[in-house]
Formats: C-alpha cells, structure tokens, sequence
C-alpha cells in the first residue's frame, strides 16, 4: 500500500462547488436560496422579487425571489407554516381578503406587476386562476359551475358559445365522458376526485394564463389522485402550473421544477430530478428523506 | 417468589374494572337526571296544553234555540214594507220578547219578564234584522227560526253552572232553568259551531265576540313587520358581516344590535308612541305603527340570525367564487346570500313569531281599543290576537274564559303553522341547492 | 456510519436502513475472507481449502439474495428519495459486485485446483510471484473498500481508484512477463494460462472493488464519478 500512495496527488473532481455545500442543519436558515431560482425573461411567465408578506406583526414571508417559467409545472414543498400557500395565494393576491395581510416586493406576470395601484383584481383572477385543497363546486349544477367564471367575465356572447366552452372546459379535465349525461345534476353529488376536477374545470373556463393550485389531491383518494395528477400534466401544455403539496411523491410526479420553502424562506429551488436525487441543501434532503418535519 | 407475586400491583385491567362500577352507574345517574328533566318539560307543557284546551274547546260551540217568530208588522211597527228606512230602524228585539211571550204565557211578572227576555243573546234581533232587510217578504209571516241563546244560558247547558248549588249562589234562578230546561226537553235548544267566534269582531255580549278583528289586525302588523324588518335586517347584516371594515365602530354597531335584542319590549312602545305618534302623527291603534314599533323589535333578532347564517356560509365557497374572479358584490349575492337564505328565513319567522306574540308595546300605541269592526287597511283601528286575549282575560263574564282559551289555541295554532313554514321553507331552499 | 442512513422520522426505516448495510458488511466480511483463503490454498497448495472455498459461496449467494429481498422491500414500502435513494441504488449494486467478488474468489479456487490437482510439476516460484503480489495489492484493495462502505467515508476514494490503475498496470506487465515464460518452454503453456486465469480474477476482484468505492461515493456525494478516471482529474 505504502508505494502505491507515493503516485497519489489528491485529484480535483470535476463537480461545481455547490453541489458539495450541505449547510449545516443547526445553523438555522439560510441567507440565499440555493438553485435557480430565477430564470431567464424569455422563459419566466410569472417573476417575483424580494416578496415579504406579514401577517401583522408576524413575518410569514421573508425576501423570497422565484420565477415561474412557462408551461412548466412548479411545485411549493416544505413543511405546515412554512410559507408555502401564502407565497401561493400571494400570486392571485388572494390574500387580500385578509385583511391584516401586506405584501411587499415585486410580482409580475409578463411584465406586469400585478400588486400595482391601477392593477383591478378581478381581472387578474381571471388570469391567474387557483384551485383549493378542497373541492369545492358551487351549490349548483355541474353546468352552472363551469359557467358561471364565463358569465361573469361575459366571456360567451351566446348560449352557444356558452355551451361550448362549458363542454371544451369539461373535455380539458377529463370529466366529460363521466357527467354528459348529467350537467344538470348538482355539482356537489360528484365523487370528491370529480369534484376536483369540476373545479379545475371551471378554473380553465374562463381561460387563465398561471393555475394555482393549492393542495389539490391532499382531500383525495390514490386513484383521484392519479387522475388530477394526469391531468395536471396535460394541462402543462396549455398553462403555467404551480402547486402547493404535502406529498413529496406528488411533487416529484408531477412538477419540473420544485421550491423547498423552510420558515418562510425560500431554501432551494431546482429541477425536481436533481431536487429528489441530490438536493443541494441540508435542509431540503433532511425534509424530502423524512427527516424532521 | 410467593413475595413477589403476593406484591405484584394489581394490572391495569384490573383497576379498571374496579372503577368500571362507578363509571356506569355516574354515567345511569346522569341519564336519569336527563330523563327527569326532560320528563319535567313535557309535564309542564301537557298541563299548560291541557288547561288551555279544556277551558277552550267549548268555545268553538254555541248554544242556539228555536223561536217561533211572527214577523208582525204591528210589533216591528212597519207601514210601509218598500220603506228600507222604516224596516231598518224597526222594533225587532219586540218580535223576540213576543215570540218569548207567546211561549211562556204564564209570565206575567214584569222582572220576571224581563228575566224571560234575557235568555236570548240580543244579537238576535239583528240577525232578524237582517233577515228582513235582505228579505221583506218575511213580514207577516211566522217562522220557526234558530237564534243565539245568551251567554249565561250557555254557560248553562255546557255545564258550567252548577245546578245543585244553592239558587242564590248561582247565576240563575229556578225559574230560568225551568224556560230553559223546556227548550231543552223539546229538543229546541241544542249546541252547534260556533261561527261568530271566528267572523265577528269584538263584543260587550260575550256570545258575540269573535277574534277575526283581532286575527285580521295581527296579519296586517306581521305583514307591515315583515315588509319592513326583513329587507332591512338582510341588509344591515350583509353589509356588517360582509362589507363592513373591522374597526371601532363596527364593534361598536355590533355591541349595540346585540344589546337592542336584550331591551324590554315596552320601551320600544313608548318609542314608538314619541316618535312615531306624537312625532310623526301617525294614526293611533294602528297596524301600521304596531309594525314599525314590531319592526324595531325584531330587526336585532333578524340581524343577529342572518348574521350567523352568513358566517356559516363555508369560507370554500367563497374562496372559490373569488378565485375565478367574481367581484365581492358577486360572491355575496350569487353565492352567500343564497346558501345563507334557509338560515335567514328561519331567524325572520322566528322574529315574526315573537312578534305575532308581542302585547307590551302595542298597548303603549292604543292598539288595545275595543274593535268590533274587522280593519280594512293597515291605517284603520286594529289590534291584534295577544292584546285581544288580554282584554278578555280581564272581563268578568263566565263565557269569556272559555273564549279567552279559544283565542290562545288560535295563536298557538298560527305560532306552529309559522314554524312549520319555516322548516319547510328551509328543507325547500336545501333541496334546492 | 452515522448520519449517512440515520435520523428519520420513521425509526424503522433507520432501521431497515442498517440491517441491509450489515448484511452488506457480512458478505463484505465472508467474500475477504474467502478471498485471503484462497490465496492461502494458491500460495499453500492446500486443496481442502480450496474445497472449502468453493463450498462457502454458497453462504454468499445466500447473503446475496436476502440483501436483494431487502433492497425490493425498502423501496417498495419506504419510496426513498435523494440520500435515502442513493443509498438503496448503491447498496444494490454493491451486492451484485460482492457476489461477483465471491464469483472471481471460487474461480480462483477452481484454479488452484486445476493447478495443483495432479501430482505434475506445478507452476514454477518464479511464474507465482505476480500471483503473490498482486493478490497482496488486491487484499489491500478489497479491505480499503470495505472499510469504506463501512464507514461510508469516501475521504480516500481517489487514493483507491488509483490503486485500481496501479493493478491494471501490473496485470499488464505480468502477462508480458507470463508470455517470456511460455517462449523459453512450451511445457510452461499450461500453467502459465492458469496463472493468467488467475491474474486476471485477480485484476476484476480490484475492478469490484473499485466498483464499490465508487457507488459509495455516490452514495455519499450525489456525484457518479464511475466514468471519470482519476487520470482525467490529475490533469
């Protein structure tokens, strides 16, 4: 052995220095996000910079920069209270109706900053579209809940017209073989993953470019879940996708690219292979691998 | 060894079932406790129903007696039977005490007599009255003809004068019960519904006295209520629970509508006879007044009820309508007020139920006038079921206890009719959904 | 080995986590065994325990299997992910190469055999001195490795990866050397394609465990330097 070391020199890996970074976990939480968090203008549909929201006097969300790139599938990680559904609601400013809810920095979609005086919100709920934990269809026919976005926003000049977005929306989310027979059926009878799916329905109904979702499938059962989370991966042609989960397997199944967000800081953001292969931050391997949380 | 198992702690099974003993029989204790309570409620509520209904049932019948009436033009003192004002202002009670007088020839005695006379109600020389003045023909003619008898002759054959008393101690002399008694025996006296409780208004003579002046004025103050407390009170809470910013003052208005629920029901009588009356000069004893005072009692009930049935509106709902971007006047009116409307119709009908059983503060507006005309609009003197029941609560004749019970089972029977509205309406607008 | 595979939520899941790792130290510990034994019946001549050799792989593919039967389960019923999931992949293939270890081991001891089974002349001291250093050097590789997946401390992987250069080398030369054996008498023919044989079992035990450094490593650092020579990075 002794001679055999005599021609070893310590080689240098050929591996990018922040591959190798594991900050250490009792060193609490970082300064910077580590990753790509920001992407190129070309590709980023949605750019947020330095976003703080505080709920009162309760910091919730701390300097936090990501961009949401077009047709992608980005999913929000980390553990309850991280941050993660604020930062969320925050993109549709669904946090208004908080009202001890304030948001700084700067969110923008295509260019336009959506937190802006001049900015009407109802419009831009059109254009960035959310859908919640739970399912939740309007008391009314499965029709009416997805007619009712395109009535309001007089999106359909005619019965027809209505009829036939009504129809496409259902198509888009997989629910029109199952309630052709019965649109005029309440929409609350359906099974919860159809019920889901209504409301993903009625979302796309009135034509959002950015679909929010927060927790979709955490009310579901495994084959509905399958089923959002097929269709979520159809959806991606058309639309921007950011979803907030508790289930790490969701987000590696459905997302491109995932954002581990810890006390209100944003940790890591990457490509959702590298993220569950070889996270680059303690933190985030500690919570994907079950760690603490 | 032996030690050891001798000193062993008992296991855990059992000390449970030590303690298991005592556990059931706390927990038979407090069933038993339940049972009595509830046992107790049904008791009290079987007695009140009980009493009402008993003195009350005999209400819905009257005593009516055959005469045999000669419409004699001579006694009516007629001329001239194409004369509508000589017919009109005719001696009809004449024809009755001949009827009496050729039934009993015997009576000579002018008390006697009168006594005689006083066994038919004098509601039926009006109702011959009218029969002529509807059909001149009559005159001359003999008729036998079924008319009220009098109260006390009522309360008579219903039994409620006690025979074997003492002929001082009671009501009627010997003599009375022997005219009466020969009605009887020819089967010329008998107990038949009794219509003028429901269609007559209020009267002296207890035999006339009916409720449908008071039930009449009671539709009219629920409806001026209704119309009033209803759209005001949705308002008031749609815009304190859904639009109105958190702050001082909203605390405050919420502290107030809250403490308003709590104010005696007479202050707000004495409000309303300064504001609305003396103020205002608005009319006296009417439906009108009675329902804007009613109105002002029953907005906090109204207010409080639509206010909890909108926060019960699930957040999801409203979440959803704003995440596809409907404005907030849109979310409340396409979505809340709907879903919140069973709940808020329930909380009305318990108001207007309140209200229905309101006296306080209409006694302080006059609306405790004795009203023998029914009302035609809510401008004219009413008054309503509850006072019309204090008011003869408080009279002295027998025959209006009786009536008194009648007139508590019809409001009980509106108050259970309104309630079921309400169930019903609700299990509706749920269906509906 | 620490933090590597320990501190889930989900204690048994540490658990798992190490009973697979000692299995895969157990046929760790029985494949270096075998192979010191069969180095001792080569350099020996002791047929019996080459006969034990050949016998006690049969243990190692027993091993082999339960640590396969582990590995399914962890990942059927655990879903790794990144660390967790590293380390699942490269436990697994660390087994496939322990048991090809073994695999090389028996053959060696089929070797010894064949050469010293009839009472000829057997191999010459001379033709068994790059057996005898070659093995020295794969023994030491085989116990670094080792060490290594114990400890899961890929502080020396370098090092190792070049010993395996520094083997492949010696292979080389020993074949030429073997080949002047073979032109000075044709007698030597037979023996000296045994020794080849075994040198060449020799030289693919230090490519496993090469092999074993490296999924290690990637176990350890997310990086997969399989296809990276050390040479490269000298460079």
């Amino acid at each position: 052995m002794t001679s055999l070391e005599l021609t070893m020199e310590k080689p240098n890996l050929a591996v990018k220095e922040s591959r190798d970074v594991k900050h250490d976990l009792t060193s609490g939480t970082p300064e910077k996000t580590v990753g790509e968090a920001l992407l190129d203008a070309e590709s980023a549909r949605m750019t947020c910079r330095d976003v703080n929201v505080y709920y009162g006097e309760k910091h919730a969300i701390k300097n936090i920069s990501l961009d949401i790139g077009r047709n992608e599938v980005v999913a929000l990680i980390g553990p309850s209270g991280c941050g993660k559904s604020t930062f969320l609601r925050c993109l549709n400013r669904m946090n208004d109706t908080i009202e001890i809810c304030h948001v700084t920095g700067d969110i923008s979609i295509d260019g336009m900053n959506i937190y802006d005086k001049k900015i009407d919100v109802v419009p831009l709920r059109a254009q960035v579209g959310m859908v919640f934990q739970k399912p939740n269809p309007f008391p009314k026919s499965i029709f009416e809940n997805v007619a009712y976005g395109p009535r309001i926003h007089g999106l359909a000049s005619d019965k027809h017209e209505l009829e036939e977005i009504v129809v496409g929306s259902l198509k888009r989310a997989g629910l029109w073989d199952e309630v052709k027979d019965r649109l005029h059926a309440p929409g609350t009878g359906l099974s919860g993953g159809q019920q889901q799916r209504l409301c993903i329905a009625r979302t796309i109904a009135v034509g959002p470019e950015v679909i929010l979702m927060d927790e979709p499938c955490s009310a579901l059962d495994p084959i509905a879940t399958a089923r959002i989370e097929e269709l979520i991966d159809e959806l991606r042609e058309n639309f921007t996708i950011a979803i907030v989960t508790h289930s790490m397997q969701q987000a590696a199944r459905v997302s491109q690219r995932t954002a581990y967000f810890h006390l209100g800081t944003l940790v890591e953001v990457g490509d959702t292979d590298d993220i569950f292969t070889n996270p680059r931050h303690r933190l985030t391997e500690d919570y994907i691998t079950g760690r603490f949380g | 060894m032996n030690n050891q198992t001798a000193s062993t702690p008992p296991s855990t099974m059992e000390k449970v079932s030590a303690g298991m003993g005592r556990r059931y029989a706390r927990e038979r204790r407090f069933r038993v406790y339940g049972m009595l309570a509830v046992t107790l409620g049904m008791v009290f509520l079987a007695t009140l129903l009980f009493s009402i209904v008993s003195k009350g049932y005999s209400a819905f019948q009257q005593t009516y007696m055959e005469l045999e009436i000669h419409f004699d033009p001579e006694v009516l003192g007629i001329q001239d039977p194409n004369n509508a004002a000589q017919i009109s202002g005719a001696d009809y009670p004449g024809l009755v005490k001949a009827s009496l007088r050729a039934e009993f020839p015997e009576v000579s005695n002018r008390r006697d007599k009168r006594t005689l006379y006083g066994i038919v109600s004098s509601g039926a020389a009006f109702e011959l009255r009218q029969m002529v003045m509807q059909n001149p023909a009559l005159l001359g003619t003999t008729q036998r003809l079924w008319v009220l008898a009098d109260d006390d002759v009522d309360m008579l054959v219903k039994g409620h004068i006690d025979r074997n008393v003492e002929e001082s101690g009671r009501r009627m002399s010997d003599l009375q019960i022997g005219w009466i008694d020969h009605f009887l025996d020819a089967g010329r006296m008998e107990l038949r519904f009794n219509t003028v409780f429901l269609t007559a208004g209020d009267s002296r003579e207890p035999e006339l006295a009916g409720i449908r002046s008071a039930i009449t004025g009671s539709l009219l103050t629920l409806l001026v209520t209704l119309s009033l407390s209803f759209p005001i009170g949705v308002a008031a809470a749609v815009y304190l629970e859904e639009f109105a910013p958190t702050n001082r003052w909203t605390d405050l208005i919420e502290v107030n509508i809250n403490n308003l629920a709590a104010v005696p029901s007479i202050v707000f009588g004495l409000l309303g006879l300064a504001v609305f009356i003396n103020f205002f000069g608005m009319p006296r004893s009417a439906p009108l007044v009675g329902g804007m005072v009613l109105t002002l009692m029953t907005l906090p009930t109204i207010i409080i009820a639509a206010r909890a049935a909108l926060k019960s509106v699930p957040p999801s709902i409203r979440e959803a309508a704003l995440g596809i971007g409907a404005s907030k006047m849109q979310m409340v009116f396409h979505h809340v007020l709907p879903l919140a409307m069973p709940g808020m119709l329930t909380g009305t009908i318990i108001g207007m139920a309140q209200a229905l059983g309101e006296t306080a503060p209409l006694l302080m507006l006059g609306m405790v006038a004795f009203i023998v005309d029914i009302p035609g609009g809510v401008t004219d003197p009413a008054t309503v079921l509850p006072v019309q029941i204090y008011l003869w609560a408080d009279s002295p004749e027998r025959a209006f206890v009786e009536r008194t019970s009648a007139a508590i089972m019809v409001l009980l029977g509106f108050l259970v009719v309104m309630n079921a509205l309400a169930v019903l309406l609700r299990k509706r607008f749920e269906r509906s959904w | 080995m620490a933090r590597e595979i320990e501190g889930h939520t989900m204690r048994r899941f540490d658990g798992e986590l190490h009973h697979l790792h000692n299995l895969l130290l157990q046929m760790g510990g029985l494949v270096q065994n075998q192979f010191e034994l069969a180095l001792q019946a080569l350099r020996e001549k002791e047929l019996q325990l080459a006969d034990k050799v050949i016998a006690r792989d049969r243990d190692l593919n027993d091993l082999e299997v339960k640590a396969d039967e582990e590995v399914i389960s962890v990942i059927a019923r655990r879903t790794p992910v990144a660390r967790d999931l590293r380390t699942v992949m490269s436990f697994s293939k660390v087994i496939t190469d322990l048991e090809r270890m073994g695999d090389e081991v028996v053959r060696i001891a089929d070797l010894t055999y064949s050469l010293y089974e009839n009472d000829g002349p057997g191999p010459g001291t001379q033709m068994m001195r790059d057996v005898h250093g070659m093995g020295r050097m794969c023994g030491e590789m085989v116990q670094a490795a080792l060490r290594m997946l114990d400890s899961l401390d890929v502080e020396s992987a370098d090092e190792l990866r070049a010993h395996q250069l520094e083997l492949d080398s010696e292979f080389q030369s020993s074949v030429r050397r073997l080949a002047t054996f073979i032109m000075e008498d044709a007698r030597n023919v037979g023996n000296s394609i045994k020794v080849v044989l075994v040198l060449k079992s020799l030289d693919r035990i230090g490519d496993h465990a090469t092999n074993i450094v490296e999924h290690v490593y990637f176990l350890a650092k997310g990086k997969d330097i399989r296809h990276i020579p050390p040479s490269v990075h000298r460079a």
